[in-house]
């Protein structure tokens, strides 16, 4: 081996210790909370129903794991968020591009905006099971409810804060409005359809779970609810944990995309 | 004429005290082919009148002709909608503005081809225009991570990118050195030679005027209140000779204006009219002074 390559690799271990010194506080406290637990647990004299120990929690989680339950919890949820996030996007960029065109149309609904921005979705839910039933589309329209005001609020924003230097520019070119619209509005509203979207998201996955806990028999919602009418307090750790690593998955994969498409903010400067 | 005519332009804008005029009965020949310079003290309504010009604002009153047509007409042609499919546009107009404008998303490649449709994108015309503005190597390169001077060459050759007819130039090289401005002047004038576009070019600076201009039209009262055609051949040195006659009498014309500044006094209602050919140039008149000197 000669000098080079021992220094390259003395390279690539400073690089791995400086990953894990970024990641080191948040590692600490997860292991901290984990041993506070058990050490709650061992000599705390809690019941095992109140907290079961970590140790029976892992337990739970290779067995659900194994059969398939928890997956096909994670999945059906995914596909309910996936299904009412969609819809709420469409409609909210659909929204948001009548009141760009035609800025006078807002006075015919932005009072009904303003006034179900204010109702949560889950105050909603007696309504939506006469009207829709237990079936999909009572937890479809609930996710568009919580996930449509954040993205239309972010696109309007988007929309109507582009630099109007920009748009003259456009304009000194003879651009059309349909031309402006795609080459000059839209680019630059993606950094706030792209953060309206991160925001939509968590409020999607906060209301799905509400809705499968009220009106479902598959899901995550109905997983915790169902472990709790079954006393399986582990399952019900089990079932929030899954929650919330997804939604931090959910929540990665959209940043990515957002640097992927919007750039670095700092260093391109298109803030 | 085959440029564009202008014929009593009107603009005013609404102040605390009503309206203020900015443009009052404007009347300007731009003669096709030709580097026409606009000088004028801050608020003259300089910017008003390229604006004006390149269809960003309506005037109140007045007319514009180009090549023949009426604005709206000029409007359909570069956007053109009165040609077959495919045609080019008959007229088609750019603007420079004083500020780069670059789209922040787009790298120097894609800002250069923003005025072109897709189908009128080639790749070798748009290295071509790269090349002429000396961003050969800086494709790639977003606004972002260019200087102030490369950014208005971007800005510059997007404007020529467009192979317009006609190029309005708002103060487009004030932000820039002394250097970079030395040769912008030249790559504008050998651009100009090379397309033969009409060019209308505002600025603060004599200097920069007596370099470029074919003609040099001082805008004060809202009215072009003098015009000198400069003749000479390109490249010019603003410091020679032959360009001292005209220098004393733009500066005369301004000198006036500048003592009865210091005096206190309004300036006198002739020093406003066409006909007197006196302009009010007091902010210009002292930049230039010091412009020169330091120059020397």
């Amino acid at each position: 081996m000669n000098v080079n390559e021992t220094r390259l690799q003395k390279l690539k271990k400073l690089k791995k210790l400086k990953k894990l010194k970024k990641h080191l506080p948040a590692l600490t406290i997860t292991l901290g909370i984990l041993a506070l637990w058990n050490l709650v647990c061992t000599f705390g004299h809690v019941n095992a129903y109140v907290l079961p120990p970590p140790q029976k929690v892992w337990k739970t989680f290779l067995k659900m794991a194994s059969s398939g339950e928890l997956l096909s919890g994670i999945g059906i949820s995914l596909l309910r968020v996936f299904r009412g996030f969609s819809i709420a996007f469409a409609l909210a960029f659909g929204l948001a591009c009548v009141r760009l065109f035609w800025p006078k149309s807002e006075a015919c609904y932005g009072f009904l905006v303003r006034f179900f921005r204010n109702v949560p979705p889950l105050s909603m839910i007696p309504l939506l099971i006469l009207w829709c039933g237990i079936g999909e589309t009572t937890k479809t329209v609930i996710i568009v409810l919580a996930s449509f005001f954040p993205m239309y609020l972010s696109i309007v924003k988007g929309f109507t804060g582009c630099d109007r230097q920009l748009l003259e520019v456009a304009r000194s070119f003879a651009y059309s409005r349909f031309r402006t619209f795609f080459r000059v509005v839209l680019p630059s509203a993606v950094p706030d359809i792209l953060v309206g979207m991160r925001t939509s998201l968590g409020y999607s996955w906060r209301s799905i779970i509400g809705a499968e806990m009220v009106a479902a028999s598959t899901g995550l919602g109905h997983l915790i609810l169902f472990a709790q009418q079954m006393s399986r307090t582990d399952k019900v750790i089990i079932g929030i944990f899954a929650i919330g690593l997804i939604g931090c998955l959910c929540d990665l994969a959209l940043g990515l995309l957002i640097r992927r498409l919007a750039g670095d903010v700092s260093k391109n400067g298109w803030d | 004429m085959n440029g564009i005519e202008i014929r009593g332009l009107k603009k005013s804008y609404p102040s605390e005290d009503g309206r203020l005029s900015v443009l009052d009965g404007l009347d300007l020949d731009l003669e096709e082919g030709a580097v026409t310079v606009v000088l004028g003290k801050s608020g003259c309504g300089k910017t008003t009148l390229l604006r004006l010009i390149g269809g960003l604002e309506e005037a109140d009153g007045g007319n514009i002709r180009f090549c023949g047509c009426t604005e709206s007409e000029r409007d359909a042609f570069s956007a053109g909608r009165h040609l077959e499919k495919g045609s080019p546009p008959a007229f088609k107009t750019a603007y420079v503005f004083q500020e780069p404008r670059l789209m922040p998303w787009l790298n120097v490649r894609d800002n250069i081809a923003f005025g072109l449709k897709r189908k009128e994108r080639r790749k070798d015309d748009i290295s071509a225009v790269i090349r002429a503005v000396g961003l050969s190597g800086f494709e790639k390169a977003y606004p972002s991570q260019l200087s102030g001077g490369m950014q208005q060459r971007v800005a510059l050759g997007r404007a020529l990118a467009y192979k317009p007819s006609f190029i309005m130039m708002d103060e487009p090289f004030a932000a820039l050195d002394y250097f970079t401005r030395e040769s912008m002047q030249r790559e504008l004038l050998r651009i100009r030679a090379e397309t033969g576009a009409s060019i209308l070019f505002v600025t603060h600076s004599l200097d920069e005027a007596l370099i470029l201009a074919d003609k040099i039209v001082l805008l004060s009262g809202g009215r072009a209140a003098a015009e000198y055609p400069v003749s000479l051949p390109h490249p010019r040195n603003p410091l020679e000779d032959s360009l001292a006659g005209l220098r004393h009498s733009i500066l005369n014309a301004l000198g006036e204006a500048v003592s009865s500044r210091i005096s206190g006094a309004a300036p006198k209602a002739d020093a406003l009219n066409i006909s007197s050919k006196r302009p009010v140039y007091g902010l210009l008149y002292a930049r230039e002074r010091i412009y020169t000197r330091e120059r020397i």
